[in-house]
């Protein structure tokens, strides 16, 4: 074939190629004609499908958001409750908080019911006592205390107002206070006399209508102060002296040269100065001095006689578990010094009367719980034993007293007992009278 | 008369001397129950910081007394009780605090 032919064939072949394609082609692009009417409706559902379309998507948003929702409100359902509840608790303290004696004011106190039996015509009676004591907590530093003591002893009941004292803390170490205040040099009065922490049904002698004061009337610094692992504590006071009973008209002959404690009319005039220092070498000891200095000569006698009132106490408390229980071991010691004077110089009671007037005692006390035993009886079982001296044979009161009490005590809760003791009392000298006796308490502390 | 007048005197005004003087040379902290953590803070500057509140509260209370049961009084009732304590007891205020602090958190 010749090149001119080939050309022309290959020309042709496209030209045919190309004129298909655009058959083609035309083929596709097909206008199809409608009728205008027609071709509007469609146009209408066309945009109501539109429409509907956007609504469905609406509505698909509107609920996928709502299905997000719940989710949300339960974590606020639960913030809620969670403030619900943290309200509710704090209504509920405030609640607590706001009973009577809850809130800066609290009542608290102890009382007690008594029976002592004592042979050679001693006394025989029940008895019954009513402390409360009222706190007031006005500020962090400030602190009122009072106490009355309701007490009914065989047909007569008194009523007395024990403490009434106003402190304030100075700073960590020290509190300053004033008012009617238990006595700081007396240990026992301080620490011990209260029915529900007192150990047997009465008192030990000396310390306790013997030969210190219960209260004091005046003002007194004290506080605490640690040195190293040791530590001490301390009080100073100034307050009414007491006053030396010398009047023949209103008591006996054995009682001159004795004490009046509850001197709160200051009889005398006179100012006591006295304090007391506490060591505790370890925190289960305390090992104290106290002391109390003043005149107490009553008007008239011109003043010069002196008293000095000393006191050493001791306290051990130990809770061991190779005891199985607690031991408890007190002591006290008190000395009175009171200076030369003539008691009845007129001969009221025989007198005149010259005599040392010098009185000493004190006592020493063991007590044992084993608290750390299973059975529920043993383990709330108390033994005591006290030993009671009083001396003052020398004085015009003319008697001496030696006196072992044993006890035992059944703790039905940390501050209620019921104890039961036996009393041996030995007096000598001119005046001795003495009693041995059974004694019944319960008490508690509230 | 004279003679009391002077005594009352002197009293006092050695009262006020030493409270005075120990006060300023006192650390003086506030024993507030809400400060019962700022205390805790600074409890290891007191030499009795290595006791902790139960131990202290069993060894000064159980001193003289059966210890009670830390749900026996409310915390308020607790706040007034130790500060009453703390007078009769000789407590130093690093002892009140760390003792009020493990009265309130042991109920």
């Amino acid at each position: 074939m010749k090149p001119k032919h080939l050309i022309i064939a290959v020309c042709m072949l496209a030209t045919a190629t190309l004129g298909a394609n655009a058959q083609e082609q035309n083929a596709n692009k097909e206008v199809i004609t409608i009728p205008k009417e027609q071709y509007q409706k469609l146009l209408d559902e066309h945009q109501k499908l539109v429409d509907e379309m956007k609504e469905m998507r609406a509505f698909k948003a509107q609920m996928l958001e709502s299905m997000k929702k719940p989710a949300a409100s339960q974590a606020e359902t639960e913030q809620a409750l969670d403030d619900l509840e943290k309200q509710l608790k704090d209504v509920k303290k405030m609640a607590k908080d706001s009973f009577p004696g809850t809130s800066k004011f609290l009542l608290t106190g102890y009382g007690s019911a008594g029976f002592i039996e004592q042979n050679h015509g001693g006394d025989k009676l029940f008895s019954a006592t009513f402390n409360p004591i009222f706190l007031w907590k006005m500020s962090d530093r400030l602190l009122f205390e009072g106490e009355l003591e309701a007490e009914l002893e065989g047909h007569e009941t008194s009523l007395a107002l024990e403490m009434a004292q106003i402190s304030y803390v100075l700073n960590d170490y020290m509190t300053i206070g004033g008012g009617k205040f238990l006595n700081p040099m007396n240990y026992f009065v301080e620490r011990q006399h209260m029915a529900w922490v007192n150990k047997l049904p009465d008192k030990p002698l000396t310390v306790y209508d013997g030969l210190l004061p219960e209260a004091e009337v005046g003002v007194q610094l004290r506080g605490g102060v640690p040195v190293g692992p040791t530590k001490f504590g301390y009080a100073l006071f100034a307050a009414n002296a007491p006053e030396l009973r010398v009047d023949t008209a209103s008591i006996g002959a054995t009682d001159l040269g004795t004490l009046e404690f509850d001197n709160f009319d200051n009889v005398g005039k006179h100012v006591a100065f006295g304090g007391r220092v506490g060591f505790l070498p370890i925190p289960e000891l305390e090992i104290g001095y106290g002391f109390q200095y003043s005149d107490v000569a009553p008007p008239g006698n011109g003043g010069g006689v002196k008293a000095l009132l000393q006191s050493a106490d001791f306290s051990y408390v130990r809770d061991s578990v190779l005891l199985k229980g607690i031991l408890n071991l007190k002591a006290q010691w008190v000395w009175s010094r009171i200076g030369d004077l003539v008691y009845d110089p007129n001969g009221d009671l025989g007198g005149p009367f010259i005599f040392r007037n010098h009185r000493d005692g004190g006592y020493a006390q063991v007590a044992y719980r084993p608290s750390k035993l299973e059975n529920p009886v043993l383990k709330n079982l108390e033994g005591v034993f006290r030993y009671d001296v009083f001396n003052q044979t020398g004085t015009q009161t003319g008697v001496d007293e030696r006196r072992y009490t044993v006890g035992l005590n059944y703790w039905l809760g940390p501050s209620t007992v019921v104890k039961a003791a036996y009393e041996f009392d030995h007096q000598s000298g001119v005046n001795a009278e003495a009693h041995d006796g059974v004694l019944f308490q319960f008490a508690t502390g509230f | 008369m004279k003679r009391n007048i002077y005594s009352w005197t002197v009293a006092v005004a050695a009262l006020a001397l030493l409270t005075t003087g120990l006060s300023l040379a006192g650390c003086s902290t506030p024993t507030s129950s809400s400060s019962s953590s700022a205390g805790a803070a600074t409890s290891k500057k007191a030499s009795l910081s290595n006791q902790s509140g139960a131990t202290l509260w069993a060894q000064n209370c159980g001193h003289c007394h059966n210890i009670r049961s830390p749900d026996s009084l409310s915390d308020a009732q607790w706040d007034v009780v130790v500060l009453h304590m703390r007078v009769r007891a000789n407590l130093t205020a690093e002892e009140h605090r760390q003792i009020l602090a493990f009265l309130k958190s042991a109920h």
